[in-house]
């Protein structure tokens, strides 16, 4: 039954992935022009001259000049054979630009959802539990200011305080020295140490979120009936807590993880812009920008293989946890 | 021309310094190499001659070695702006805007048909291999006339009514260019921003090219590195100006040592550049330039928090009093250069309309004079550019030798009277009930003007533009859109009018090229469609019909032709007398100011300057190579 279930899901995903890669494609040709085209007039904005023999050798060799059908499949083409295509802006191959980037974005996204846990599970609990208390108004203030305040804002007042209080820039994800570098114990270290104020601001506004939405299940959960029964018993607080409530409480925990997936490469480009973080998200804002359509295409699809992939662990998980759930339930009907 | 390119000023004082140069000292960071025998010294590195700077500017002192400089940049492309600071060019103007000879010794000019050009006994390109006719001859022999590199021929500028010249070399140092009829735009494009690289690293990349390693190792090594054909590959490699390949040799004061991407360049010296000061030492004084790139909206705030040593690219006039204000704090001053353009803002009548109520108008000279004349530009100059600029038509500034006041106040001062009555002399008597004229269709005149959206600075300037026309009885409605959709809009006649930056090159001489006047090109937002037949060689677009116009073009070939200096100022004169007169362009205000953020600890940066792509180079022709760190770097 359960394989039977994952093997139709995984099937399903081929025309799923099929249709998103012509909506990308499509709304990535929609704007006016192409690549050269911005290119030229981002050059002609600066003053800057063009010279048309070298456009008109690029149009040729980047297929500029071929329909859209036939670039749209060569592009898929290329991608089912691994081959992302070539970034017209940095004159490379999409997965070497890529490269990097990724493993950085991944440590930033990872640290501070751990960040996120690690605070919001304590508190989330606590509110719940102490409801209506001082501690309780409290914290929830504190959690809707996370919510209010958004990322890049909370960056720049950072920036500014940070730069004017101890005159240091808090730009970036590692000491200059390392950029560029290949990696060492050093250059963990730095990035480390670098990471933590990138964390701290992508992170507070999903801790506030995440604080909210525990405190809000938790409670729904304390009020059942079988809580009441649980402490009538003589359970000890403790154990009636983590015993039932939370684990029911954690259902929409599990299922943000397909959400999660996504955000790990891409839910921070604001902030990584403001705080010059080189992640990937200023990476796919810019190859949006100037039109780099295979940097922005694969990105794009890439972002669209975590989220569906996403689900299917998550509903996966979902059933794992929660006996409630059943797989048959739709098949029967 | 010759005179002048033959007998310049730097070269005057080799003899004198070639005495010193033995003894002059090493630059502490190439030391440790030197001393392990991995560079050779000093006078083994430069050319027998080298091109001695001394730069005749009040302040302007010889410096000492050392120091990084930062920069910032909006995106990893830029880190081709490096050779346009850097600004080593074969020829390369001066701050007085002479072509003067820079990596070439000297240059032969024989009425600007022949150019023989003389390299430098003994120059080496940065990895050390020797700089000789044969990376010239490698050029023309094997990118330029070779069908798979160059499959859309030879560049613009290379040819004269479409024929190239006759390429000779004469001896390893030695190499001529001959045409048959005056090439008078060849060495202005060599000294360029951007310019023609005539001349390859051969010894460099030869490995990728077919010619010399088979095709069959040329197409492998392609598909190696993912590109589909050796041409990808070679041209991939061989970007001079891109500056993104850290393994191409080059001729510039800096060579890039990172890869793209990258957030962060880091730039050292070129241990053979051609250059030295007057002591002998050798340039660049700077020993590393870090570049970091940065979001260029927040370059503003960085250069403000004291990130930068140098820095005017994106910095706009608007961020002049918040960088100000910071100045004390983070040890920097802001000087104020002037930007070169004909006019900060100007409006352009879109002789190519699709409406031809419209057009007929925008073609008559009495209806975009009126337009000129009914423009506040005192009242536009005190409120949006706190009157720091200059009340003007667009056209050359006063720097320039072809400057005339009467250009200048052609058809730009405020006269409402005399707008009116040449609107009602054109006919468009007739009024609506709000005041507004009637076209002869009966529809108010109403001009719709596409900006690109880009800045508040249109806007502001258009909502006073707004209330004077009102006054002659035309309303103005902006129609702002993004770059490339505003380009769409008037190279297809949609758009009336539109607005953008004046002439490009507000300070030419009589050698610059006059194409800016004359419709050449498609960008040019008067006559697109003029413009894109005379690019496309007299095909696509439409073959302009107003005489005036018509005579531009004469002109214009006239210049090409032209081998002497007095007739080709009488040109220039010519064509920008046509362009007041006719008010083709109608400018506000010029001499618009662009911020530069300088170090304290930076020296020779020159305190008043001109900002310019071409000529100029922005910081390029003011010697980056000699800008110093007083003090062993940054406070």
């Amino acid at each position: 039954m359960m394989l039977r279930y994952v093997v139709n899901r995984l099937l399903l995903m081929i025309p799923t992935m099929i249709a998103i890669s012509i909506i990308v494609f499509v709304i990535i040709q929609l704007p006016p022009g192409n690549y050269l085209e911005s290119y030229i007039a981002e050059l002609q904005a600066q003053g800057e001259s063009v010279d048309p023999q070298k456009i008109a050798f690029l149009r040729e060799y980047y297929g500029l000049d071929k329909p859209l059908l036939q670039q749209y499949l060569h592009w898929v083409g290329g991608m089912l054979r691994g081959d992302f295509g070539y970034s017209f802006e940095f004159n490379l191959p999409v997965t070497k630009v890529i490269g990097d980037r990724m493993l950085l974005t991944i440590i930033v996204s990872g640290v501070t959802i751990l960040f996120t846990w690690a605070v919001a599970f304590p508190i989330g609990i606590y509110s719940a539990t102490h409801l209506y208390s001082w501690g309780d108004y409290g914290l929830s203030l504190l959690g809707f200011l996370g919510i209010a305040i958004p990322n890049f804002m909370l960056a720049l007042v950072m920036m500014y305080l940070a730069n004017v209080y101890f005159g240091t820039s808090i730009g970036g994800l590692m000491g200059p020295e390392f950029i560029g570098k290949p990696w060492s114990w050093a250059k963990t270290q730095s990035v480390l140490e670098h990471a933590w104020i990138p964390v701290i601001v992508i992170g507070t506004h999903s801790t506030a979120g995440m604080i909210r939405r525990l405190r809000a299940n938790l409670l729904d959960e304390l009020q059942k009936q079988y809580v009441v029964t649980a402490r009538a018993k003589g359970l000890s607080p403790r154990k009636v807590l983590f015993k039932y409530p939370l684990r029911m409480a954690l259902n929409f925990f599990i299922s943000e993880i397909g959400s999660i997936l996504p955000h790990i490469i891409s839910g921070t480009e604001i902030t990584a812009v403001v705080l010059s973080l080189p992640t990937a998200g200023p990476m796919l804002l810019n190859a949006l920008k100037s039109q780099d359509m295979y940097l922005a295409g694969s990105f794009l699809m890439f972002l669209a293989l975590m989220i569906v992939v996403g689900v299917l662990v998550s509903d996966l998980a979902l059933v794992a946890l929660d006996p409630r759930i059943r797989l048959q339930g739709g098949v029967a009907r | 021309m010759m005179r002048r390119v033959t007998r310049s000023l730097f070269t005057m004082t080799v003899a004198l310094l070639l005495a010193g140069a033995a003894g002059a000292e090493e630059p502490p960071m190439l030391e440790p190499e030197i001393a392990a025998g991995k560079l050779p010294p000093l006078v083994q590195r430069l050319p027998r001659t080298p091109l001695v700077v001394d730069v005749k500017r009040p302040n302007w002192t010889p410096g000492r070695y050392g120091g990084d400089m930062r920069m910032l940049m909006g995106k990893d492309r830029d880190i081709r702006m490096m050779v346009v600071y850097g600004y080593s060019r074969l020829v390369g103007y001066d701050e007085q805007l002479r072509i003067v000879p820079d990596i070439l010794e000297r240059i032969d000019n024989e009425g600007s048909r022949v150019f023989t050009l003389h390299l430098r006994e003994g120059h080496k390109w940065s990895d050390g291999q020797p700089f000789t006719s044969a990376d010239f001859r490698y050029y023309w022999d094997d990118v330029v006339n070779n069908k798979e590199l160059s499959p859309f021929g030879m560049p613009q500028a290379l040819l004269v009514r479409n024929k190239g010249p006759r390429f000779e070399v004469l001896n390893e140092t030695t190499v001529r260019y001959s045409w048959d009829e005056p090439n008078p735009q060849f060495l202005a494009v060599l000294a360029g921003p951007s310019p023609i690289y005539i001349y390859r690293p051969a010894h460099y990349l030869r490995r990728f090219h077919p010619r010399y390693v088979g095709q069959e190792k040329a197409n492998a090594q392609a598909s190696a590195a993912g590109s589909r054909t050796w041409a990808g590959l070679h041209q991939k490699k061989d970007e001079q100006y891109r500056n993104d390949n850290p393994d191409l040799p080059t001729l510039e004061p800096w060579i890039n040592t990172t890869p793209l991407p990258s957030t962060r360049f880091v730039l050292v010296r070129n241990p053979y550049f051609h250059r030295v000061d007057t002591a002998g030492r050798q340039l660049p004084y700077i020993d590393r330039v870090i570049v970091n790139i940065s979001e260029d909206k927040l370059i503003p705030a960085k250069a403000g928090a004291g990130e930068v040593d140098l820095q005017a690219r994106y910095l706009r006039f608007d961020n002049y009093t918040f960088l100000k204000q910071n100045e004390k704090r983070n040890r920097y001053r802001v000087l104020l250069w002037e930007k070169a353009l004909g006019s900060q803002m100007a409006l352009y009548p879109n002789l190519n309309v699709d409406d031809p109520a419209w057009r007929t108008l925008m073609r008559d000279v009495r209806f975009r004079r009126a337009l000129s004349l009914a423009i506040d530009r005192h009242e536009i100059n005190e409120v949006v550019y706190f009157g720091l600029g200059v009340e003007s038509s667009n056209t050359v500034l006063k720097r320039s030798s072809l400057f005339r006041p009467e250009f200048r106040e052609a058809w730009s001062k405020l006269d409402l009277k005399a707008a009116n009555t040449l609107l009602d002399g054109l006919g468009l008597t007739k009024r609506d009930a709000k005041g507004l004229r009637l076209l002869p269709d009966g529809r108010p005149m109403e001009v719709v003007v596409d900006t690109s959206g880009e800045s508040t600075e249109e806007t502001d300037v258009l909502e006073l533009v707004r209330e004077s026309w009102r006054k002659i009885g035309i309303a103005l409605f902006a129609r702002p859109s993004q770059r490339e959709v505003f380009r769409k809009r008037v190279y297809s006649g949609k758009a009336m009018m539109s607005v953008w930056t004046g002439l490009d090159n507000g300070i030419p001489t009589p050698e610059m090229s006059p194409r800016e006047l004359a419709p050449t090109l498609q960008e040019q937002l008067q006559w697109p469609m003029w413009g894109q037949y005379y690019e496309n060689n007299r095909t696509g677009g439409q073959a302009p019909d107003m005489p005036d116009a018509l005579e531009l073009v004469r002109l214009f070939d006239a210049w090409r032709q032209s081998a002497d200096d007095a007739e080709r100022e009488q040109i220039w004169l010519r064509m920008l007398a046509i362009h007041a007169e006719q008010v083709y362009t109608i400018g506000i205000v010029t001499r618009a100011l662009q911020p530069v953020v300088v170090s304290n600890a930076l020296r020779n940066v020159p305190a008043e300057g001109i900002y310019s792509w071409d000529p100029g180079a922005y910081f390029g022709f003011y010697h980056t190579d000699t800008f110093w760190f007083d003090s062993k770097g940054r406070p």
